[in-house]
């Protein structure tokens, strides 16, 4: 090892420069984030290749309805989207508590709010990218056709998807002990949810009961929505329904809120014996 | 300036109680070794320092305020402190000098990277994922980004555990440049070697309590005794001896071995044998006490040397 010294330490301590700004310290904080997620190959696998993969083997089976496919490329872009803020993310923010990696950040002079706007905003991103490539892909094997109109108003919705799934990711990590449970405890949450909310294709002969019950989960405003915006055939952008931004609004609010009581920044304490 | 002040700390899990009552004061530009067996509450101890866990009851103040202060100040202090968790805690996708430009970042005066790269000597790495290095090199990256913001109060949980004796030398010589520069230092450790090398004082914990606070002379002298060391010649037996020192013969390697707390009466009356005796007393060796007997004597019996 070198034997340099650390002479600069002597400056006088009296007069400390200002803190970093907010603004470079975020953006710092997204690169760094995007950089994690691009690097995660299983969270590649399943947020860009799996949804364009299912597209590619529903193509085999025509549909005879136009619409049918606007909702099959709408489902697989919520699918995509949803594995990479609440699956991903949340299994990144596991592995990173159970490598101690959270408990360095929280020592660190960036506010705790940077980090997690950070960690979103990144995860937001790939989530987006994950849409713009199923719908090219959409558009290329199914007679999707997309207007500049419909491709912000699918903006929008996806935005506002993945910030509410994103916050439900991060509350779920309070429930995951370990990164080996992470996976399983996610899938079991999300693929129900997603299944029976369209992103795996039409859902028309669902029992009505649990038609009701998707339209107040998270997965079928975000499909419903893209769906609607892929149909519509004129120049404005497609308004998300009141229902369905009420829906988003109020499990993002959740997830916010169960984030900012039971978020465990450490891995959970092995029970201890009393001293004799 | 006192820059670590510890004031009768307790930190219970439960029933569980870690810390049960812990106090000292770190000077300015010192370096303090905490010393104990496992469970002692080392590490509790360093967590209620570095703000991961509040007292149960009890106070304590880095650099004059509470750890777990937030807010702005808090983040000022923060930038003044630094810290090497127990557990290697790196992102393993990172290359190193992404990571260490990624922290440097975060300080309003941070080394330069080039500068500290060269510093943990993993110039010839700084392209290579964190992942893909050896566990020595981790951990010199681990020390790296606790030192980026050229911390004035560094906290290192076991630095040097599970390394090489080369790696810890390594890791040593890192550490004595920044003391050198003013740095205070708490470091936790196993390795009395660590401590001796490194700490201008020693903190002994042994169930959640300090049972010896001193500098590593003094504490040697105070809990260690000098060992008188006689190998017996051909033809002698331990029978032969003086009776109190035959008792402190190991009759399997045939050495006398006497811990002495008079010196000077027990090579006496050992001289004195050896006149009468004619006997040889070629390798007779006296060592003087040291850190580890002084150690072991305190953990074991862990009555308050204060």
């Amino acid at each position: 090892m070198s034997e340099l010294t650390v002479t600069d330490q002597t400056v006088p301590r009296e007069a400390a420069p200002p803190l970093r700004g907010t603004g470079q310290l975020l953006a710092a904080q997204v690169r760094y984030q995007m950089l994690l997620l691009v690097r995660n190959p299983r969270g590649m696998m399943l947020s860009l290749v799996f949804p364009v993969l299912l597209l590619v083997l529903s193509s085999v089976r025509r549909h005879p309805d136009p619409r049918l496919e606007d909702a099959l490329v709408a489902g697989l872009a919520a699918f995509g989207v949803i594995a990479t803020a609440y699956i991903s993310h949340a299994i990144g923010l596991v592995t990173s508590r159970q490598d101690g990696v959270l408990r360095r950040w929280r020592a660190t002079p960036l506010p705790t709010w940077c980090f997690f706007a950070g960690r979103i905003a990144a995860t937001a991103l790939l989530a987006l990218a994950s849409v713009a490539i199923a719908v090219a892909a959409g558009a290329g094997l199914y007679h999707v056709h997309l207007t500049g109109a419909a491709a912000l108003s699918l903006l929008v919705i996806f935005a506002l998807g993945a910030l509410a799934w994103a916050a439900l990711g991060t509350a779920v990590t309070a429930l995951v002990p370990t990164a080996q449970s992470a996976g399983p405890v996610l899938m079991l949450t999300y693929l129900p949810v997603i299944l029976f909310s369209g992103g795996l294709g039409s859902v028309s002969a669902e029992p009505g009961w649990l038609a009701t019950l998707a339209r107040y989960l998270p997965a079928q405003p975000v499909i419903s929505s893209a769906t609607a915006a892929l149909n519509h055939a004129g120049p404005g952008l497609t308004l998300i329904s009141g229902h369905n931004l009420a829906v988003l609004a109020a499990w993002a609010a959740a997830g916010v809120l169960a984030s900012l009581l039971f978020f465990r920044w450490d891995p959970a304490r092995p029970r201890h014996a009393p001293r004799r | 300036m006192i820059a670590i002040e510890v004031e009768h700390l307790v930190k219970r899990f439960g029933a569980f109680a870690a810390v049960e009552d812990v106090s000292f004061d770190v000077p300015a530009g010192q370096v303090a070794a905490v010393l104990g067996p496992n469970g002692a509450g080392k590490t509790t101890t360093i967590e209620v320092l570095e703000g991961f866990l509040a007292p149960s009851t009890g106070a304590v103040r880095v650099l004059g305020a509470d750890p777990r202060q937030g807010g702005r100040a808090g983040r000022a202090r923060k930038a003044r402190t630094g810290l090497v968790l127990q557990t290697t805690s790196l992102d393993m996708q990172l290359t190193v000098a992404e990571a260490v430009s990624l922290y440097a970042g975060l300080f309003p005066r941070p080394m330069a990277p080039a500068e500290l790269i060269e510093m943990i000597d993993l110039a010839g790495d700084a392209g290579t994922r964190i992942g893909a290095l050896s566990g020595g090199q981790r951990r010199r990256v681990d020390l790296g980004l606790g030192i980026i913001g050229r911390p004035e109060v560094l906290f290192l949980d076991e630095p040097t555990t599970g390394l090489d004796p080369e790696a810890r030398r390594e890791l040593w010589a890192v550490i004595q440049s920044l003391v050198a520069a003013g740095t205070t230092v708490l470091l936790t450790t196993h390795y009395i070697e660590e401590a001796q090398r490194l700490a201008d004082r020693v903190i002994v914990l042994a169930e959640g309590r300090v049972v010896a606070d001193a500098a590593p002379d003094q504490l040697r002298a105070r809990g260690g005794t000098p060992v008188i060391r006689y190998r017996l010649p051909p033809g002698v037996s331990a029978g032969d001896l003086p009776a109190d020192l035959a008792r402190r013969v190991d009759p399997q390697r045939r050495e006398l071995s006497l811990p002495s707390a008079d010196l000077t009466a027990d090579l006496e009356a050992l001289v004195a044998w050896a006149r009468r005796s004619r006997a040889d007393l070629t390798g007779l060796e006296v060592s003087p006490p040291s850190l580890e007997d002084a150690y072991l004597s305190l953990t074991s019996e862990s009555p308050c040397l204060n």
